[in-house]
């Protein structure tokens, strides 16, 4: 479903975000993408969703390659849910989830906010599965909490039924226990609408437990790719502590490279 | 033994504090003094410290004579008492109609003595005139009332225009939503150039273009505040989050969908804060633009002030005065309500 080839990213000022990375993602899988803050996760989610485009290699969505001319067609397949949430303050949380629809509803029905029936019924049926309640509908997104921003942030990702679902730090800006409410409304949405989701976390016990499977990034190398079973204390001490940010010290648990070749052959 | 060294080095370096002024602000201060002796001269500002204080010291009884206070005493008794009725002579009146006279007017006769000099007697004898006056009690003031409704039109229309006129031009002079360098360049020089034509310079050329009458102030007002609405609103799209916007992007929604649910909603506010704060200039602005000929109450201001009727003058200040203090209020509340 996703498909990374030899991405390099260089910023203007010279920092290399993201080296020689390699990738590929089957479709409805759940995948976790692990790494200290400044890894590159950020940027390499960015790159599926057309906010930032790289500077050497190819990314693939569905088989087709994201370029200037396809990235608009192709992000309409694409939803994002961001870690600051992204909504727009101020705006009633309906609109909210209803602007996650845009790209297919006409001008003049956009400006004087009209959406179709069947778009308003979908978002109903999402704020309800997101677990939000009939009450919150015409509040201001800014009266809720955190957990039930992000919670309608997950309903509009999900209006336009998107084939992948991109998720960057989703709860790294709320409390624990929250989070983990949060990770499970995102796993069971995605089971339901067969999404293929890459969500970005830096706690990797929560990693463990909703990855189907794991990828952590150092210093925008790949340094990790494996099942959750995969990802021992041991590997997360070296990932955390620097030991993983040298490629020739590779533990043997950790085997990118050959295990992302071995999915690119069977794909 | 290095210890006792350390000490040693400290105590011989000096503390030297630099003096707060040095050669470079003596320089300053002289050219300020400079300039300011030679503009000072060339705007009498001297004469108008001795002027003002001869009229104060007129108004405290130390002088007995000033012509500031002259002239002010003047101005001050033949505005006093403010005109607010309004008597026309009925023989002027085409169609009068006895018994059909307008609402709140009466008629009435007004008997004038002209004392003259008989040359046969050598006495002085007076010729009675007697007019009939048709006299509206609250005549002149209802006239100025909407005069001053016609100006606040006015600033409204112009407040309307200028908000039609900057919105499309603050979407393409935003950087981050200009389709391109040219476009973008174009409508930020457009912005400046609304922005720096005054709207008295620009309403005296209306008025030779669309004749005496409002259109010619409205639109000098639109184009004026259009510079500074659309400065204000641009940056306002430039400042505001981007994080709702990217949201908005990545899905593909398009410029025109993300500035509508990505960026209004958040500078709405401010965007109503500065359109009021606009419309509260404008007609400040209003008030004064019929002087050149754009309608309004100024049209009348300049009107009486020509034909030294200063008890009309009077009246229509008073009236300026107490519209702008009561909308400054209003607005003030508004704004604060808002943000």
């Amino acid at each position: 479903m996703l498909r990374f080839e030899n991405v390099y990213k260089r910023f203007p000022d010279g920092t290399e975000a993201l080296r020689n990375i390699s990738l590929h993602v089957p479709k409805g899988q759940f995948c976790v993408l692990l790494g200290p803050s400044g890894a590159g996760k950020s940027t390499l989610l960015r790159m599926l969703n057309g906010l930032s485009s790289p500077t050497e290699g190819s990314v693939h969505l569905a088989g087709e390659q994201i370029t200037e001319r396809s990235v608009q067609r192709l992000r309409k397949r694409v939803a994002t849910v961001h870690q600051q949430f992204n909504l727009t303050p101020r705006m009633s949380v309906a609109l909210n989830v209803l602007s996650g629809a845009l790209p297919q509803v006409a001008h003049w029905r956009a400006a004087i906010g009209l959406f179709p029936p069947e778009l308003r019924e979908k978002a109903c049926r999402l704020l309800d599965e997101v677990g939000l309640t009939p009450e919150h509908v015409n509040r201001r997104v800014s009266e809720l909490s955190g957990g039930q921003q992000q919670r309608v942030g997950i309903a509009r990702a999900f209006m336009m039924d998107p084939a992948v679902l991109l998720a960057d730090e989703p709860v790294a800006s709320l409390d624990p226990r929250i989070s983990r409410g949060i990770l499970e409304l995102l796993h069971r949405q995605s089971r339901n609408h067969d999404t293929t989701v890459l969500c970005s976390l830096h706690q990797p016990e929560l990693a463990r437990e909703f990855g189907d499977r794991i990828i952590a990034v150092n210093q925008g190398r790949l340094v990790f790719d494996g099942t959750p079973e995969q990802l021992t204390d041991k590997v997360c001490e070296e990932l955390y502590h620097g030991a993983l940010n040298r490629e020739q010290d590779l533990p043997e648990a950790a085997l990118p490279v050959c295990e992302t070749e071995l999915e690119l052959a069977a794909a | 033994m290095n210890m006792m060294k350390n000490l040693s080095v400290n105590r011989d370096a000096t503390w030297h504090l630099d003096q707060p002024y040095n050669a470079r602000h003596l320089l300053f201060a002289i050219i300020v003094f400079v300039i300011l002796a030679v503009t000072g001269s060339r705007m009498e500002v001297p004469r108008m410290v001795q002027e003002t204080a001869q009229g104060l010291g007129y108004a405290v009884g130390l002088n007995d004579e000033s012509s500031v206070a002259t002239g002010v005493k003047r101005i001050a008794e033949s505005i006093w008492p403010l005109r607010i009725s309004e008597e026309i002579e009925v023989s002027r009146i085409e169609d009068f109609d006895r018994n059909d006279l307008p609402w709140f007017s009466h008629v009435e006769v007004i008997e004038s003595r002209t004392p003259h000099l008989n040359t046969e007697t050598l006495q002085l004898e007076e010729t009675i005139e007697r007019k009939e006056m048709l006299v509206k009690p609250v005549g002149y003031l209802a006239h100025v009332l909407l005069k001053m409704l016609e100006t606040l039109e006015m600033a409204l229309w112009g407040t309307l225009l200028a908000v039609a006129l900057s919105i499309p031009l603050a979407c393409f002079a935003a950087a981050n939503y200009a389709p391109n360098r040219f476009i973008y360049n174009l409508a930020r020089s457009t912005i400046s150039l609304f922005r720096a034509i005054p709207e008295l310079v620009s309403a005296l050329f209306l008025v030779l273009a669309f004749g005496f009458g409002p259109i010619a102030g409205f639109l000098a007002l639109g184009i004026h505040s259009a510079g500074f609405l659309g400065k204000f609103y641009a940056e306002d799209i430039e400042n505001a989050d981007r994080g709702p916007q990217e949201a908005l992007q990545s899905i593909g929604a398009g410029q025109i969908k993300t500035l509508w649910y990505g960026v209004l909603p958040q500078v709405l506010p401010q965007y109503i804060a500065y359109t009021l704060y606009i419309l509260d200039r404008n007609i400040r602005m209003a008030t004064v633009i019929g002087i050149v000929g754009a309608g309004g109450i100024g049209l009348e201001l300049k009107g009486r002030f020509d034909m030294f009727n200063f008890d009309h003058v009077g009246t229509i200040l008073v009236i300026i005065f107490l519209t702008v203090i009561i909308l400054d209020q209003f607005s003030a509340r508004l704004r604060s309500r808002l943000m």
